[in-house]
């Protein structure tokens, strides 16, 4: 019998290793038309995007917005043709475009836009968004083709909210008639591509809607789709995405690191596309904390920092040196004195600050950080660098959950934090004195921060806005709450099949004339 | 069985609510209002006290609910039924696979003892041993899929898509089996129901073949619930590296978001598995070998 069992288990052998070579040259089948892949790392937890706050990309492409922001971050119309504002500045009317329709054949009303804002606002809905719209009052559809916002105060912000991906207009009767199925198996919007299936872990699948010509102006062609599908692919492991971006079965891959851009240099397929990015990455401290509660110890942290050369070493010089509080791309609202108001690299300056401050012996403290290769070589150069200065860092590792479980709690002292977001409403998410013990994990409690803060979000209108900005970084600056120091370049990697790119600030058209060539 | 089963879910159950994280800051974000944030703890039965919501996850389990993903709002048994099948189909063929490869190795190992052959089987043994899953797929993967193009780098679809990582793990697996195989054979061939069948004249090939494996075969058997256990518990690393969408992965980022009925969910059906890997052995173990009935 042992025979039998030997010679079985053999054949097994022999088959499983001659099945491979005989399903070679039987080749896939292949759906025609042409297909752009783009890898991710993660898959969507749900594609309901009232419900989440990590927004899946595909999200973008299924639906419209009131608003598009073109490539130069300016607010451009988009499903509302134009806006007026009342003299108080308290209701805006959209006015939509006619002509619209859901991908069920349905057509877009005021209605459906309406609904959707009022679900945003509404506590049961229980949307992360929901502090992004607490200036909206209310929002009602006057007729078919105007939609009336009513707001607590004037809040010129309200375009950059509206252009956001939780904005997307959802058909409000599939979204009732669908229920939980909404955003697993159903997705309802306008946008230039229609949800086709979402096979969880690996896959989103979208496809072109051929009725699509209601894109902003600033798109080509109306904005008329030509790829016909589009693949957004799990891919968890940053080696194997490369790998098929290098085979050519992905085309795209956004947000590569410093080492894949190396990587990619030399090769002639792809086409590398990197801006300076609306993110922003710094060392932030407790300040109700000693010894951070002392102004001249603040200081003195942004002193200690070389952010050349962490710049040049962390960073592979893929990033730029961050000054002030907000990045250089929000051409309005970046304080434009950050370099000469902030604190350059000085190691003697820094020394004497600590040692007015009485700490000229020395200071122990604590170095929090995410566990990612990127956080761990960045919190080694800056316990380098603290060390110059007297300073003896112990530095401490957290996976993504137990670091803000920690920074919840406030047991952080020194810690390392980036941000993304484009609009400068950034400052005061991290630092209005309403905003702790999270997210203020700066546990900044200040009356001037928050005076100067609110000034700025109610001003009537952009500009004046932009303004009152400047006046809370020239403050933070001076009060040296944060120690900015790197704003990462925007990399996507591109293969040469891919025809017309354009590199967008916000997000990659899709539909703007990008072709495909097979 | 049970008691076994209910020890497994109490320990995940324990492990996952005292480690630091919240499943709902998660999903509602940092900046709801608190009356928000209760609603929605609430409506996940999150309030209630740990043994109350230990308790209702036993009692669904029995009536067939794992819950439902806090996360994704869908039932995990939906998720897992999605899931497991790619990775039970993972295993099972990279446990034939290893076996395959590691039984003739042993033999052989076992019959040129202290010879060249034996040497380098051993060598693969260890080799096999030490490789990280991890660091083995990629390298397969770059050699065979990227720089040959024999095989497709990711996904699941087709045969020929499993071949690499069945191969990972079937062959690093295979080395541990081959050492046992070995030392089975050394250990039976030892005995003097060989010496007898030498003495009556047998040839060497019907002494080892047919005498020596069978009763070598017995040990190996009972690996096979616990290579299986090994195997299903390290799918996620192989999941990762071959972006195969299996429940290891699932499990895995259900962690990393504190989705605790996903984890949940996931371990009890791991864990089952594993409990039926070891019924089986026990069943082949049977019928290897006569003196043993049930």
């Amino acid at each position: 019998m042992s025979k039998c069992i030997l010679k079985s288990l053999s054949l097994f052998l022999i088959i499983v290793l001659l099945l491979p070579l005989g399903l070679v040259g039987c080749g896939e089948e292949k759906s025609s038309g042409k297909i752009l892949t783009i890898a991710y790392d993660k898959d969507a937890d749900t594609l309901d995007h009232f419900k989440t706050g990590v927004y899946s990309d595909a999200l973008i492409y299924v639906y419209d917005r009131l608003v598009t922001r073109d490539y130069n971050y300016n607010y451009v119309p988009g499903l509302a043709e134009s806006w007026d504002v009342s003299d108080d500045g308290t209701v805006w009317t959209f006015y939509l475009r006619k002509g619209v329709k859901f991908h069920d054949g349905t057509p877009l009303t005021a209605e459906d836009v309406a609904w959707c804002i009022e679900k945003i606002i509404d506590p049961e809905t229980g949307s992360p968004a929901q502090s992004d719209f607490a200036a909206v009052e209310s929002a009602k559809a006057v007729d078919e083709h105007t939609v009336e916002i009513h707001l607590k105060h004037p809040f010129p912000n309200l375009l950059f909210i509206l252009s956001n991906t939780v904005a997307g207009i959802a058909s409000k009767e599939a979204y009732e008639k669908y229920g939980d199925e909404y955003g697993s198996k159903y997705l309802v919007g306008s946008g230039p591509y229609m949800f086709e299936e979402w096979k969880r872990g690996e896959e989103i699948v979208l496809k072109k809607n051929p009725d699509y010509d209601w894109g902003p102006e600033w798109m080509e062609n109306g904005g008329k789709p030509i790829i016909d599908k589009l693949v957004f692919k799990v891919i968890p492991e940053e080696t194997t995405r490369l790998m098929e971006l290098e085979a050519g079965n992905v085309h795209i891959l956004r947000d590569i690191t410093a080492n894949v851009l190396l990587q990619l240099e030399d090769n002639e397929d792809i086409q590398i596309y990197s801006t300076e990015s609306t993110r922003l990455g710094y060392l932030a401290y407790a300040c109700d904390k000693e010894p951070f509660t002392d102004i001249r110890v603040r200081r003195a942290l942004n002193h200690a920092i070389n952010k050349e050369e962490i710049i040049k070493y962390v960073f592979r010089d893929t990033a730029q040196p961050a000054y002030g509080y907000l990045p250089p791309k929000l051409k309005d609202e970046y304080y434009p004195n950050s370099k000469e108001e902030g604190y350059e690299y000085d190691v003697e300056k820094a020394k004497e600050l600590l040692k007015e401050a009485g700490y000229g012996d020395g200071l122990k403290l604590t170095l929090a950080a995410e566990n990612s290769t990127e956080y761990s070589r960045l919190a080694e150069v800056i316990q380098n660098q603290l060390k110059e200065v007297g300073i003896e860092v112990d530095i401490q590792l957290y996976d993504s959950s137990s670091y803000t479980a920690m920074l919840k709690e406030g047991k952080q002292e020194l810690f390392l934090r980036q941000y993304s977001w484009p609009n400068a409403d950034i400052l005061d998410w991290f630092l209005l004195s309403s905003q702790l013990p999270y997210p203020n994990h700066s546990r900044w409690n200040d009356p001037k921060t928050d005076e100067l803060i609110q000034r700025a979000a109610t001003m009537p209108t952009w500009e004046e806005r932009a303004l009152a900005y400047h006046d809370v970084q020239k403050h933070l600056i001076e009060q040296a709450v944060w120690a900015p120091i790197y704003i990462p370049n925007h990399s996507i990697a591109v293969r040469k099949e891919v025809k017309n790119f354009k590199h967008h600030p916000w997000m990659i058209q899709y539909n703007d004339g990008i072709d495909l060539e097979n | 069985m049970i008691p076994l089963l209910i020890g497994l879910t109490l320990i995940v159950f324990l492990i996952l609510h005292l480690a630091p994280g919240d499943p709902v800051d998660l999903m509602v974000g940092p900046n709801v209002t608190p009356e928000v944030y209760e609603n929605v703890r609430n409506k996940l039965g999150l309030d209630k006290p740990l043994y109350v919501q230990y308790f209702t996850f036993l009692k669904n389990v029995l009536r067939g609910d794992l819950g439902t993903s806090i996360l994704k709002n869908v039932p995990v048994k939906d998720l897992i039924a999605e899931r497991f099948p790619i990775t039970l189909k993972l295993g099972v063929l990279s446990l034939l696979v290893s076996f395959a490869i590691a039984i003739p190795i042993g033999i052989q190992a076992a019959k040129y003892r202290n010879t060249p052959v034996d040497y380098l089987s051993m060598t693969f043994a260890l080799v096999g041993i030490s490789i990280p899953t991890f660091g083995f797929g990629l390298t397969l993967l770059y050699i065979f899929a990227y720089k040959l193009r024999w095989f497709p780098v990711s996904g699941h679809d087709t045969l020929l898509h499993l071949v690499l990582p069945v191969f990972t793990v079937g062959l690093t697996d295979a080395a541990v089996t081959a050492r046992m195989v070995r030392s089975s054979m050394l250990e039976v061939m030892g005995e003097d129901y060989i010496r007898t069948a030498r003495s009556k004249g047998l040839s060497e090939k019907v002494v080892m073949n047919k005498h020596a494996l069978k009763n070598a075969l017995i040990s190996v058997i009972t690996l096979l619930g616990m290579r299986m256990g090994w195997i299903l518990g390290g799918s996620a690393i192989l999941e990762t590296v071959f972006s195969i969408p299996g429940l290891g992965r699932l499990m895995v980022d259900g962690i990393f978001s504190r989705d605790y009925p996903v984890v949940q969910g996931s371990m009890l059906v791991l864990g089952v598995s594993v409990l039926v890997g070891n019924l089986i052995a026990d069943i082949l173990y049977a019928l290897v070998d006569p003196r043993i009935k049930y």
